[in-house]
């Protein structure tokens, strides 16, 4: 009994002593990376750029903290052969561990994006063991992707923070773009019947006065982060820009809508009905026909009458039932010419070949190897629409249709 | 005989050799002789009242009353035994046999026995009953004339409930058995007593309900009493340190209340009280790990309720457990897992501080404790001030000074609270110590330490017995028709069985249906009259 317990102290006590403290590491001693930037020099090596949270800085953050008199990042620049050397050659740069596993953002310039393909990035991210597979990816336009996570931001204090709520939002209300992380890149990357999008970025404004604090004293600020345009990846490399209207268009065949304006003519006045969907369901079909693959895209949308410039009466039916056909027209050529540019392209980004292949997993594999390339362009693809006007807001006719019916 | 006593006092030794010569077993004849015995036991002590009483018609016939001051009912002594002697002492007694007088005719107090040997006579003297000495008789009568001031029943400072009985033990073991057979009016209530402690002669009861109670539970319960031989027994700690399973771990085997309707429902479900006089806290045996997180409360309530608070105190308990330890584990190995904002927050308090996280919680804790510690001991008057200065250092001080981050005093703060909603005392003590060991653990190896852990705690926990009742019962080993009356409580329509785990001789509860049904109409009782069926809207 009692040598049990003399053992058994020793152990105790030693424990602590042989094991020493493993993987453990305070938060002193780490640099929280926000976001990471990648260029591509003209030798072939990549530039990465870290946007590191300096917490002392993020208002709010500390009481009586220096908050608003300096920029809440700092930003390290390094050059390696591959994502993970530079983030090794920063180090030399950096007092802190750098720490990936809060970063949110990989920003891969334009220029790295078209000439290289993300393909041999991608597996150092996925394969290092901080980095999450749910980092959101995009790809910075025109300007270098080091530039872009230096540029500071008013409302979020973490540029990176700010570059993805806009991209959640958007996506969310007005379905022009859309948000894709490390994991659904690589996936979709890897499918043959399917091919990834990344949302692109622009700055636009004094980019150099962006990233000092000037941008943050003025209300305007020297230069703003936009989303602008999908990127269409093949093999693994950039290869189109989808934009405006066609962007939408992509998302109604993807079912990724939630909110989105969609604006009609009529009575030869531009845009004179807009219309907000509130809820959308596309439901895509793949069949062969004599060895040939035949794709049913059906739209259901709902929603809201936002805003009306022509005298029209919305409380009578036949009038909302001829919007509503107007409505599923404009949806069906946003689709269709996205469909068309798709096919141009040969790039099946909406997953028609996925499709396919769940359905007809036998025909599938005939198609397969020639999917992109052969069968996709050439494919007949049936866009039926099915818009719905559930509200008209909270009016019933607009008030120059009351005006026209007291002049009669 | 002056110059025995003044032996006495010089010569404390000699006194010893004395009351070795005086040493008998039995009552002597000789009145004179017993008082002296008495006296000399008892060091003459002032509170050894003996009171001389001659009967005038015959003077050679001489009593005696013996009894201690504070320890005897004062209005009892004069008036049902001083005042009645006095008064038979007009009568002329025919009767030889003076104690058959006495009981049967004169002394009108409630119990009455004769004794023959000094050990039980002093006993009973120092009990509080009163000894009355004839001359001529190797005998004694004791007069049950205990009483005195006492703690009068009060609501119990450690057990609080809003809704029940207000009722709480007091440090006499008469009152505290007669309140609980307040509650259970039943034959079957059946107690025992004896007396402990080679010094103090404590009472003690055993109290169990007969046909419920596993007898082989009774029977260890006495088997391990019969081996106390403690030199005394000042609360009912002692008996508790010395009957119980595991004497060194450090959770508690042995469950104690204040309430006579916790013992009451205790006893019902088929376990056994043990009373201590001197204390109000009654050891209930055996105890299993969930009795400690539950209260009488819990079951006055709707079950709903109750369960949702009985889950939340798990909760708690587990906060008081691991709360600093998951702080440091999660700020020091697992950054990945808090939100970015979070992290954002935490790492700029910390930026500042100069020490490891688990320095940082070691400092704040162990101030903690001091500070609980302090206000728990010193008088109410002083542990206001001590609460101030404690909230100046903790909440403003220490941060102030950059020693300690904010987060890490929410982290201890949130602990302390939820240690202190721990129900039972001694289960929130255990957590309080195991705190510091899982902090270390969670210091060297994170998240997998913590684990580790809690992982020996279970393996611990399900090694304790309490009274052949394994520890974690009813949850390992597992009886589903007991689960209803653990973390969750059941609504008390269903609980139709005793539990399995104590084997009750009579394992049936309550009758069946028990569950309310209301008619299936919803309409009001007093539908017929006319006022009544325009009640419901």
């Amino acid at each position: 009994m009692n040598r049990k317990w003399i053992i058994s102290f020793f152990v105790a006590v030693c424990l602590p002593f042989l094991s020493g403290c493993w993987s453990s590491i305070e938060l002193k001693e780490l640099a929280i990376v926000s976001a990471y930037a990648l260029d591509k020099k003209e030798d072939g090596t990549y530039v990465g750029t870290f946007q590191l949270i300096n917490p002392m800085n993020v208002p709010g953050a500390l009481q009586g903290g220096a908050s608003g008199q300096k920029p809440s990042i700092a930003t390290y620049t390094a050059t390696g052969g591959n994502p993970l050397e530079v983030a090794d050659n920063a180090s030399t740069k950096v007092s802190r561990d750098l720490y990936f596993a809060h970063t949110s953002l990989l920003v891969i310039s334009e220029e790295l994006a078209r000439e290289e393909g993300l393909s041999s990035i991608l597996d150092a991210m996925e394969r290092g063991l901080e980095f999450r597979t749910t980092t959101n990816i995009v790809i910075s336009r025109d300007i270098k992707a080091g530039d872009f996570v230096q540029v500071l931001t008013a409302i979020d204090q973490v540029p990176a923070e700010k570059a993805i709520k806009s991209l959640d939002f958007t996506e969310k209300l007005y379905g022009e773009n859309i948000a894709t992380n490390l994991q659904k890149f690589i996936k979709a990357a890897v499918s043959t019947g399917k091919e990834p999008l990344v949302s692109g970025f622009i700055v636009s404004g004094d980019i150099e006065k962006a990233k000092t604090m000037e941008q943050l004293q003025s209300s305007e600020g020297a230069a703003t982060i936009e989303v602008n345009g999908i990127g269409v990846f093949k093999e693994g490399k950039l290869v189109n820009w989808i934009e405006g209207e066609k962007s939408e268009g992509t998302l109604w065949v993807l079912d990724q809508i939630q909110q989105a304006p969609v604006d009609i003519d009529w009575e030869g006045q531009k845009e004179a009905i807009s219309y907000k969907v509130i809820r959308q369901k596309t439901n895509v079909e793949a069949k062969t026909k004599g060895g040939k693959p035949v794709i049913s895209v059906k739209i259901r949308a709902e929603g809201d009458l936002r805003a009306i410039e022509v005298p029209v009466n919305v409380t009578d039916p036949h009038v909302l039932l001829r919007i509503e056909k107007v409505l599923q027209e404009k949806i069906k050529d946003e689709a269709e010419a996205t469909i068309q540019e798709a096919q141009k392209t040969k790039t099946d980004i909406f997953g028609f070949g996925e499709k396919l292949h769940q359905s007809e997993p036998d025909n599938w594999k005939k198609l397969e190897q020639e999917w992109q390339d052969v069968y996709f362009p050439a494919l007949d693809v049936d866009v039926t629409v099915e818009a719905f006007i559930r509200r008209t807001g909270m009016r019933n006719n607009p008030y120059l249709f009351d005006l026209n019916k007291k002049s009669d | 005989m002056s110059y025995r006593k003044f032996l006495k006092k010089m010569k404390p030794k000699e006194q010893r050799k004395d009351l070795e010569k005086v040493e008998q077993k039995s009552i002597g004849t000789s009145i004179t002789e017993n008082l002296n015995i008495i006296k000399q036991k008892t060091g003459n002590s002032p509170d050894i009242i003996i009171r001389m009483l001659t009967f005038s018609h015959d003077p050679e016939v001489s009593t005696a009353i013996v009894h201690v001051d504070g320890l005897v009912d004062n209005p009892t002594i004069n008036e049902f035994l001083v005042q009645s002697m006095e008064d038979s002492v007009q009568e002329k007694l025919e009767e030889k046999d003076l104690f058959k007088v006495f009981s049967e005719k004169v002394v009108a107090v409630s119990s009455l026995e004769t004794l023959k040997d000094w050990d039980s006579l002093f006993l009973a003297l120092l009990s509080g009953d009163t000894v009355i000495l004839a001359d001529g008789k190797n005998e004694a009568l004791i007069a049950s004339t205990r009483g005195g001031e006492r703690r009068l029943v009060e609501q119990s400072d450690s057990e609080i409930t809003l809704r029940g009985s207000k009722e709480g033990f007091t440090e006499s073991i008469n009152t505290n058995t007669a309140l609980v057979r307040r509650i259970i009016k039943n034959p079957n209530l059946w107690v025992e007593s004896m007396n402990l402690g080679k010094q103090t002669n404590t009472d003690l009861s055993i109290m169990y309900i007969n046909g419920i109670v596993d007898t082989d539970i009774v029977k260890e319960v006495r088997q391990r009493l019969a081996r106390v031989n403690l030199d005394a027994i000042l609360d009912s700690g002692y008996i508790e340190q010395v009957i119980e399973d595991e004497s060194s771990g450090l959770f508690p085997t042995i469950t104690h209340t204040e309430r006579p309707d916790a013992v009451a429902g205790n006893l019902l479900e088929g376990r056994v009280a043990i009373f201590v006089s001197g204390t109000p806290h009654v050891l209930i045996v055996p105890a299993v790990m969930i009795q400690f997180f539950q209260t009488p409360e819990d079951y006055y309530v709707r079950f709903p309720i109750s369960t949702l608070i009985r889950m939340l105190r798990v909760f708690m308990f587990l906060i008081s457990l691991i709360g600093p330890a998951f702080y440091v584990a999660v700020t020091t190995f697992h950054q990945e897992m808090i939100p970015t904002d979070l992290l954002v927050i935490i790492a700029s308090q910390t930026e500042s501080v100069p020490f490891p996280a688990i320095v940082e919680a070691l400092i704040m804790e162990v101030t903690f404790e001091i500070l609980r510690e302090a206000g728990l001991r010193m008088p109410n008057k002083i542990s206001a001030t001590i609460s101030i200065v404690g909230a100046l250092v903790i909440g403003q001080g220490v941060i102030q000074a950059g020693i300690v981050s904010p987060a890490m005093v929410i982290v201890v703060a949130t602990t302390a609270i939820a240690s202190l909603a721990t129900p039972n005392y001694d289960i929130a003590i255990s957590a309080r110590l195991l705190r510091f060991a899982f902090m270390l653990s969670a210091a060297i190896a994170g998240f997998y330490g913590i684990i580790l852990g809690l992982i020996m705690l279970i393996v611990h926990l399900a090694s304790l017995r309490s009274f052949g009742i394994p520890y974690l019962t009813p949850l390992a080993p597992l009886e589903w028709k007991s689960l209803k009356d653990t973390i969750i409580r059941g609504p008390i329509w269903s609980f139709n069985e005793r539990p399995e785990s104590l084997h009750p001789q009579n394992p049936v509860r309550q009758g069946k249906n028990q569950k309310p049904l209301p008619p299936l109409k919803r309409r009001m009782v007093r539908a017929d009259t006319k006022e009544g069926d325009k009640n419901e809207s």
